[in-house]
């Protein structure tokens, strides 16, 4: 996947004797959802690898000549999924497979939508996706699609009236 | 996104304030506090407060614990704070109680009660006020019914300083002139910003959200809900200029109250509009005991708006004030409470239950919980009983009135059966109940099945 890595060359930085550290965390805060970052420096940086790693960074790592090191750092499989439904609510997880299962509950009363979700995921495999269609956000559905491994993006459609969410399958849901 | 969780300690603010309303209509029963005695006396200042405060305020507390992260679909900020609040109001709640006594002369032999009462109860709406204030200002821009909730929480505070100062005035700690006269003319201000400002905006704020999620009607705000808002606003900000700064100026004072009297019932007509237009446009054929009943609860509120309409315009609201406030806490606020209590309960109780399980295995339906049938006719003869209890204040019968409460105490007590039974599991049919076997959930606070959350 050749998605958009942010450069930050630290080659400068250490060669002055700085400390590229700080610079690298802000850089990686200021990722946008699903960002990478291309970095350069000096030396294999071990210890950041680590770190980012715990971020939910994946990394590749290749020497470039002249002792330096290009280590290419992108969001895990995880980390796309979380933060496309994290921060991004209002979007539409584009990498989810279509749906497999749609369901329309506008017509029962709450909490029936939750127990029909939830039963209907109970018979699904794990990277497969519900669709279903609600009246209200189903604010206390989210908390068991968490403790399941769901992932889960929902949003108000048109005029507001509708509330559609898409549920992927999290691994080991059926525990 | 993150979704709601059980509020922890919601329940132990349900069951004290069952507990006051039970205690408060007993007394009632007994002959205590008004009418035998007079409306300014101690004993129905007890009666009143173990009303407003000890039933109505922690419903409403506890509920809001509830209910505000649903309105803005975000976690309560500080539930650690629930508890201390609780314990804050309830020890307040009874040293003010006490405080009244003492001005009856009864309990001499106590320090003040009155300012300690007083400032703990400040400590504690205060207590609970950051908790549910840190909620909604992180949720920023607000849905209508938030911003009710919102400026029910500034009634509160307009209403519990009053009290404050009332109680400092009465027991020789504040001794300015202003004080003097802020308590011989802001009683009124004060009772008015206590059952409107704080407790009956806050209830409309309620009602725009769950009337129409029961019925399954569009609940998209409309051009009356915000002028309810507005009116409601300018309604308690008069009311709270009156009470503050007209002490001493009695035509301030009454240019006050009659601006809260008309925003009022601007507010009143279109809030009924409005529910009136959910009703209207359900999609649910079946209204549910809660639904129905919550509407006989709104119907007083109309009902009583419209009587202090005509009793103003004829000149004889201070005649028949008692039955009034009456109407307005007996039915509109605690029929309300009572109609929702009865729907809320089994939910939290079902989901703390079933939540975990929903989908693994067949599980019973939340009104699997209750017996429908039952609450309905004991609410329809609370609501009746407190109907008759308001007539005869108005007639002055006071005996047909202790028949009247003894009938709605009677009531009181087996809805709070029901909801015993509700906790224990126990109307649950046995062929659904051994579908998914459960641990039975505590009576005064919602386990957390969620340590991480």
């Amino acid at each position: 996947m050749s998605q958009d890595l942010v450069e930050l060359d630290v080659r400068p930085v250490l060669r002055s004797g700085g400390e590229p550290f700080g610079v690298i965390m802000q850089t990686v805060s200021e990722l946008k959802p699903g960002q990478g970052i291309r970095l350069l420096a000096t030396f294999e940086p071990v210890p950041l690898v680590a770190v980012l790693a715990r971020r939910g960074f994946e990394h590749e790592a290749r020497e470039i000549g002249n002792g330096d090191w290009e280590v290419i750092f992108r969001p895990d499989a995880a980390t796309r999924v979380r933060l496309s439904t994290a921060t991004s609510p209002n979007s539409e997880p584009t990498s989810w497979p279509d749906p497999s299962v749609e369901l329309d509950d506008r017509g029962l009363e709450p909490p029936e939508p939750m127990v029909n979700i939830l039963a209907a995921l109970q018979s699904m495999q794990p990277g497969e996706v519900l669709a279903a269609r609600l009246l209200r956000e189903p604010i206390f559905l989210f908390p068991e699609l968490k403790d399941r491994g769901h992932h889960w993006a929902g949003r108000f459609t048109g005029d507001g009236s509708i509330y559609e969410i898409r549920i992927l399958v999290g691994g080991g849901a059926n525990g | 996104m993150t979704g709601v969780s059980l509020s922890r300690w919601t329940l132990i603010y349900f069951v004290t304030a069952l507990l006051s309303l039970i205690v408060a209509e007993a007394l009632m029963v007994l002959g205590f506090g008004y009418p035998a005695a007079g409306i300014g006396d101690p004993e129905t200042l007890v009666l009143v407060h173990l009303l407003a405060i000890g039933w109505l305020s922690l419903l409403m507390l506890g509920a809001m614990f509830q209910f505000v992260p649903v309105l803005v679909a975000a976690p309560l900020r500080h539930p650690e704070l629930q508890l201390p609040a609780w314990a804050l109001l309830v020890a307040g709640l009874l040293a003010l109680l006490a405080g009244f006594l003492q001005l009856s002369g009864a309990l001499d032999f106590l320090p003040l009660m009155l300012p300690i009462g007083a400032t703990l109860l400040f400590m504690g709406f205060v207590t609970a006020a950051i908790s549910l204030i840190a909620t909604l200002f992180a949720s920023m821009p607000l849905g209508l019914p938030a911003r009710f909730v919102l400026l029910g929480l500034g009634g509160l505070a307009a209403v519990a300083t009053l009290g404050w100062l009332f109680a400092g005035t009465l027991s020789g700690l504040l001794q300015h002139p202003f004080f003097g006269a802020l308590v011989g003319n802001s009683v009124p201000f004060h009772a008015a910003l206590g059952l409107g400002a704080w407790l009956s905006i806050s209830a409309m704020g309620v009602t725009h959200r769950l009337v129409p999620m029961f019925l399954l009607a569009p609940d998209k705000a409309r051009e009356t809900g915000y002028f309810t808002w507005w009116a409601s606003l300018i309604a308690a900000v008069s009311l709270a200029v009156g009470a503050f700064v007209a002490p001493g100026k009695p035509i301030f004072a009454s240019i006050m109250a009659v601006i809260a009297v008309i925003m009022a019932l601007g507010a009143l007509a279109a809030y009924g509009a409005d529910i009136l237009h959910y009703y209207r446009s359900r999609a649910r054929k079946i209204i549910e005991p809660n639904s129905r009943m919550a509407a006989w609860a709104i119907s007083t509120f109309a009902a009583s708006g419209i009587l202090v309409a005509g009793l103003l315009v004829a000149g004889r609201l201070g005649a028949f004030v008692a039955p009034v406030v009456y109407l307005v806490a007996m039915g509109w606020l605690s029929g309300l409470g009572l109609s929702q209590l009865v729907k809320i309960v089994p939910f939290v109780t079902w989901l703390e239950c079933y939540g975990t399980v929903l989908g693994k295995m067949p599980t019973p339906r939340v009104q699997d919980l209750v017996v429908e049938m039952r609450l309905l006719r004991l609410l329809a003869t609370y609501f009746i009983s407190v109907f008759a209890g308001a007539g005869a204040l108005a007639l002055g019968w006071p005996l047909v009135f202790r028949l009247a409460v003894a009938v709605t105490l009677g009531a009181t007590l087996l809805i709070g059966r029901e909801l015993y039974r509700v906790r224990r599991l126990k109307d649950v049919p046995d062929d659904k109940r051994r579908l998914a076997p459960v641990p039975l959930p505590r009576l005064v606070f919602a386990s957390s099945q969620r340590p991480s959350t």
